[in-house]
């Protein structure tokens, strides 16, 4: 037994005192350079860095997030501007404009309906934090870093190329019928007035997988904002849901007229590292079993 | 009056054979049991069967007291209906580094169990909610069919992942990292099979944690466990396919009682590509002693380290907890504890301490 006492304790000692030193590491514990933090401001990206990297993803990472909810860099926008909240489906997660009815205030602020209060078991947000996340919605829960007019944010673009990524479906998946809407988000605020042109297309490969046979089905599309400032992008099938076959949605990113951000930067659709190209989107929709 | 009602507690927790109870993982290392000994769930937590009711009236306390001509509760109404719950309040001072100290009085959580045996030890339907605070949130809900010979059972519907140590503390890094708690049931199915000294669950679920499936990938979430009167060892292995890519993560957990001291250990590597844009690798580990100090009373030490990225140095994190648990007579639990943090010097939230003093009240 005193051998046995004695493992234990020279295993508790080498679990002890183990932690890192932090050297060459911001305050997220990721290396230098690969995420950005600096003062709260009221940014997504800064809210981003010094909020939901640090504290919320703890729980709300990966394919583990309680309930879906992924506040991961990357993930976090689109999971929660005007998106519907799952324990309070009548509230958006966040409202942009309206704090009060935001469902993520609700939560920081202890005042959901349901659930308790985030972050979970932990001290609380301290005032001045939420009060920096209330007055980002309040400026309209902007995806750039200093479009909330000039208030906070860094002056300098992060993003060198601006950038799509398929939110949902995702690229290649192979989903069930009926697909109501294809969910797109940009790294930088879009310029809205291209959404008007012909840009965005979606086509049904008419049957046979394939999308150079001649017998594609172009299949209208309106394409709705998510966010006030257009980042996320809905794009929905004007006649009807998709139906069982696979699909190419291609927004264009070269001649004749590119999708862009306000800067007037083509979009690196082809994901080669510099701007233009062609985002192409491919998934299947299969029938519901 | 008295000596026949202790008698027939006494003689309810020797006979009962079927649906062990545990409260937590330690009390099933101290007695030798399986988690389903005494919990509803077999692999522990929620609903106390009639076994680990009688046995938290009996060998639990420091004593028993007695109310007024009133009957032993058993957690049973009838012959099909049972009922439980729990009530976490806590006083907590929270001290984070360069932030002004805090302290709160807290509701942690209400908690109601119903279970109704439609056919006695084959099919029930079992019910896990959250009360409070805030407003009712249902944490499992499923059917179970269970074999004649007891050795096999399915159960669909809502129900915490099979995976690891089910502990108490879902902040426990073996548990946070994981993802694997009591907040995080899943929708899906799982068949079981218990044994004398076997126990293993095996889940297919949405692997979205109760939250809307997204996409077709699913997650299977395997737990299997050897149990001895004195030792246990077991291994976990969970797979999550998502469209935003694959989480896999196994481990192995172990028991052993040494004299007055049960000990508990665990380890997980993690893979996962969903939280950045390379693939992930971590580690997490906690080593737990629990010294039966006298009878209601209890120290827990426990140590832990989270390793968030195996290719990143120096981001390793340390946790340690310090708690006195003492259960004065049935159905109360006090509990003092600290919770030290260490992790890396630029981040405050990494180096907090926790002081706390709960009372848990349960039936």
């Amino acid at each position: 037994m005193r051998k046995a006492k004695l493992l234990a304790t020279c295993m508790t000692c080498a679990l002890a005192g183990c932690a890192g030193d932090g050297k060459g590491l911001d305050e997220n514990g990721r290396p230098e350079g690969e995420s950005s933090g600096g003062t709260l401001q009221p940014t997504f990206q800064s809210i981003q860095a010094n909020v939901f990297t640090p504290v919320c993803t703890a729980c709300h990472a990966g394919a583990a997030a309680p309930l879906g909810l992924r506040l991961d860099e990357g993930a976090s926008y689109a999971l929660l501007v005007n998106a519907p909240s799952v324990e309070v489906p009548a509230l958006r997660r966040v409202q942009p404009g309206n704090p009060d009815a935001s469902y993520l205030i609700q939560k920081l602020e202890g005042t959901a309906a349901r659930g308790g209060r985030m972050p979970l078991n932990q001290p609380a947000l301290p005032a001045e934090t939420i009060a920096v996340i209330r007055q980002w919605i309040t400026n309209g829960a902007p995806n750039s870093p200093g479009a909330s007019g000039g208030v906070g944010g860094s002056s300098k673009s992060r993003f060198e190329l601006v950038t799509l990524t398929a939110i949902s479906p995702a690229r290649d998946e192979a989903v069930p019928a009926p697909v109501r809407d294809i969910v797109i988000a940009s790294n930088v605020e879009l310029d809205a007035s291209l959404l008007q042109s012909n840009l965005i297309q979606l086509r049904a490969s008419g049957g046979d997988g394939n999308f150079d046979s001649g017998n594609e089905v172009p299949v209208p599309v309106n394409v709705t904002v998510r966010s006030d400032l257009p980042s996320v992008l809905a794009i929905t099938p004007r006649l009807a849901p998709l139906e069982a076959d696979s699909y190419e949605l291609r927004i264009s990113g070269g001649d004749p007229v590119a999708m862009a951000d306000m800067q007037a930067r083509p979009i690196d659709g082809d994901d080669d590292g510099t701007p233009g190209g062609d985002f192409v989107l491919r998934f299947t929709v299969e029938m519901t079993r | 009056m008295l000596f026949r009602k202790i008698c027939a507690l006494v003689a309810l927790v020797l006979i009962s054979s079927i649906h062990v109870a545990q409260a937590e993982p330690y009390f099933a290392v101290r007695e030798g049991l399986k988690c389903a000994s005494c919990h509803f769930n077999p692999a522990g937590g929620g609903m106390r069967n009639a076994f680990g009711n009688a046995w938290a009236q009996t060998a639990l306390p420091a004593r028993r007291i007695e109310g007024t001509g009133t009957d032993a509760w058993t957690g049973m109404l009838n012959s099909f209906v049972a009922l439980g719950g729990n009530l976490r309040a806590n006083a907590t001072y929270t001290d984070v580094p360069n932030t002004k100290a805090s302290s709160e009085f807290e509701l942690q959580e209400m908690r109601a169990y119903l279970a109704v045996t439609a056919i006695p030890d084959r099919l029930a339907v079992y019910i896990d909610q959250r009360l409070a605070p805030g407003g009712s949130t249902n944490l499992e809900a499923f059917a179970r069919y269970t074999t004649k010979d007891q050795h096999w059972s399915m159960q669909a519907g809502q129900f915490y992942l099979p995976y690891g140590l089910r502990l108490e503390d879902d902040d426990a890094f073996i548990r946070q990292v994981t993802g694997i708690t009591f907040a995080t049931p899943d929708q899906g199915v799982q068949v079981g099979y218990e044994s004398a000294q076997w126990t293993a669950q095996l889940a297919v679920t949405n692997g979205t944690a109760s939250g809307p499936e997204t996409d077709e990938g699913k997650q299977a979430s395997v737990r299997a466990e050897h149990v001895q009167s004195i030792w246990r060892v077991g291994a976990g292995f969970n797979y999550n396919h998502t469209s935003e890519g694959n989480r896999q993560m196994q481990g192995v957990f172990a028991g052993v009682r040494t004299g007055p001291i049960a000990w508990l250990a665990e380890a997980d590597y993690l893979k996962d590509e969903t939280l950045g844009p390379t693939e992930r690798k971590q580690w997490v580990g906690l080593i737990e002693g629990n010294w039966l100090i006298s009878r209601g009373q209890n120290l827990k030490l426990t140590a832990e380290v989270f390793e968030p990225d195996t290719d990143v140095d120096e981001d390793e994190q340390n946790r340690f907890s310090l708690v006195w648990e003492y259960v004065p007579f049935q159905f109360l639990q006090l509990r003092v504890g600290a919770r030290l943090y260490d992790g890396i010097p630029q981040n405050d939230l990494q180096n907090r301490k926790i002081y706390f003093a709960q009372v848990n009240g349960f039936f």
